[in-house]
């Protein structure tokens, strides 16, 4: 054994000069090409996309004092308009005191025309390219709300069918946010008017809100945002729809750069039907508190315990389309 | 002889990475470049423009209602053809005459439940007459457009008329064509006759809903 071991030490040298030296190189040679083959997609890296150090140590959008907001605001503003080539109106309202926002959309008359789709990515500066929509229109059976065979992809002539109603789901801004409860960095929280938020630059990109969401309301920046020049709303505030960078999360905020100044979010503006309804639950004056008081409401996926801040309600029986009230046939019921 | 084969096997390794890193086949994106949106897909334009004002327009001349019916006497309600009026189509249900709505002597007007006058820019006192639960909605904001401002301290709510939405002749609610359906990531391609597309599908074969297991 010694012997061996003494014979191998003795031979070493000898063969590391020719065959165990080319070996080694070739195998340096080999791991050198594997790393600039792995490195290699460094070159298309753009240096803008880079961090500058004051973006690294830039402090949770609640940790942050007046002076750093604006700092941080003036960072944002240079960066749109070197990228967009359009000075933003970059806001930050803050929640107004006795206000807590609800929606309500009427599944008696939305027709599914998919306008509150549009608008809303006309508004809030989601990437166009890969698409990224918050609201999904979804086409149901009447007489169910399984979700599980609606279809999104319908695309029909015209709309509605006679023989479906349709559901559009977004961003339900529930009292017990399951997406908050999982994020493990604090990036996304529920404000006081009750519009759960996220701050974008803490957002580490994890993806454990999009999967605890039980209304897929949670949209995930896969790459770079792509928004074509032109259609870019300089109208934005901090935590809503200020440009996104990859790898954040983002959803539907109830528009509040508009509703925190009082105005209507964009899908409801757009809806040719009148069937979405927003305004102050507080309020006893308001549409949404006349719907929840005297309204047919249904919470979707009520069952989950989220409490949502979204309702869907109905109209009297029949009163879509005049459709004439099929008696009960005797096998329907039980 | 070991050494060598290891050798042969680094020496493919190492030209298989500066292959790889010659780039062979470029990076091509799966994503689809986006379709610019469509502006009728973002309009918020009613999909009616009434003007609320007693005007009837005829060859390009713009009369008011009483212009004419205040010297022509109104002919008695019958059921048979009209001779004027004739693009009027009257879908609205049982509501197949003319004067449940229109003021049989003053044309200028609607007509309530006691044969008063409803001014012609308050459309909704006239439906109110037979759709009592959609009125009642309507006035407390849950029925029909408001548009503008939620919050009434900062600036003023506008509130569609029943007219701007429904034509008081053919009620129902005009179908429309649907804006283009998604093509996210997450929600996935269109697929032909594929009926609950992505993670939602748990059954090979779609179930009845009608079955209602």
């Amino acid at each position: 054994m010694t012997e061996s071991q003494s014979h191998s030490e003795a031979a070493g040298p000898e063969a590391m000069s020719r065959r165990g030296f080319l070996a080694k190189g070739v195998a340096a040679l080999a791991g050198a090409s594997a790393v600039a083959a792995a490195l290699s997609p460094l070159r298309d890296l753009d240096p803008d996309d880079l961090p500058t150090a004051e973006e690294f140590l830039q402090k949770h959008y609640k940790e942050m004092t007046a002076a750093d907001r604006e700092r941080v605001f003036e960072r944002i503003r240079e960066e749109v308009e070197r990228r967009h080539g359009v000075t933003p109106h970059l806001t930050d309202p803050p929640p107004m005191d006795g206000v807590e926002f609800v929606y309500g959309l009427n599944l008696s008359r939305c027709i599914g025309c998919r306008k509150c789709v549009h608008a809303c990515v006309k508004e809030n500066n989601p990437s166009r390219s890969p698409e990224i929509q918050y609201i999904r229109v979804l086409e149901m059976a009447k007489g169910s709300i399984d979700v599980e065979t609606s279809n999104h992809h319908y695309d029909p002539e015209t709309v509605p069918k006679p023989d479906k109603y349709y559901m559009p789901v977004q961003c339900h801004q529930c009292a017990k946010p399951p997406c908050v409860k999982v994020c493990p960095v604090e990036a996304t929280w529920q404000e006081p008017d009750g519009i759960t938020v996220i701050d974008y630059d803490w957002c580490i990109g994890c993806r454990y809100c999009e999967a605890a969401c039980p209304y897929w309301a949670r949209r995930f920046n896969f790459a770079e945002p792509q928004i074509p020049e032109g259609e870019l709303n300089p109208d934005m505030a901090y935590l809503s729809n200020r440009p996104r960078q990859k790898g954040t999360m983002e959803k539907c905020t109830f528009c509040l750069h508009r509703t925190r100044v009082g105005k209507l979010p964009a899908c409801l503006e757009v809806c040719p039907t009148g069937s979405r309804k927003f305004g102050n639950v507080l309020d006893p004056n308001s549409d949404v508190h006349y719907i929840l008081k005297h309204k047919r409401v249904y919470v979707f996926k009520e069952d989950v315990g989220t409490l949502p801040r979204f309702f869907y309600y109905f109209d009297e029986r029949g009163s879509r389309y005049h459709e004439p009230i099929a008696p009960e046939t005797p096998e329907g019921g039980a | 002889m070991s050494c060598i084969r290891a050798n042969w096997i680094t020496l493919v390794l190492a030209a298989f990475a500066l292959f790889l890193a010659l780039e062979p086949w470029p990076f091509a994106s799966p994503v689809r470049t986006a379709d610019p949106i469509a502006a009728w897909a973002t309009d918020p334009t009613p999909v009616r423009q009434p003007g609320l004002k007693p005007r009837y327009v005829a060859a390009g001349f713009v009369y008011r209602c009483s212009d004419c019916h205040m010297i022509l006497p109104p002919p008695a309600e019958a059921a048979s053809r009209l001779t004027q009026h004739t693009e009027v189509v009257l879908e609205h249900g049982i509501n197949t005459r003319c004067f449940n709505c229109h003021h049989p002597t003053r044309r200028d007007f609607f007509v309530d439940d006691f044969g008063r006058p409803i001014p012609w820019d308050q459309p909704q006192l006239l439906c109110a007459k037979c759709h009592g639960p959609v009125y009642r909605d309507w006035q407390h904001g849950a029925h029909g457009r408001v548009n503008g401002y939620w919050d009434t301290a900062q600036g003023s709510p506008s509130r569609l008329r029943c007219i701007h939405c429904h034509d008081p002749h053919t009620p129902p609610f005009p179908a429309l064509r649907p804006a283009p359906g998604p093509q996210t990531l997450r929600m996935g391609p269109a697929v032909q006759g594929d009926h609950g597309h992505g993670p939602l599908r748990i059954h090979a074969s779609g179930r009845e809903p009608s079955q209602g297991h």
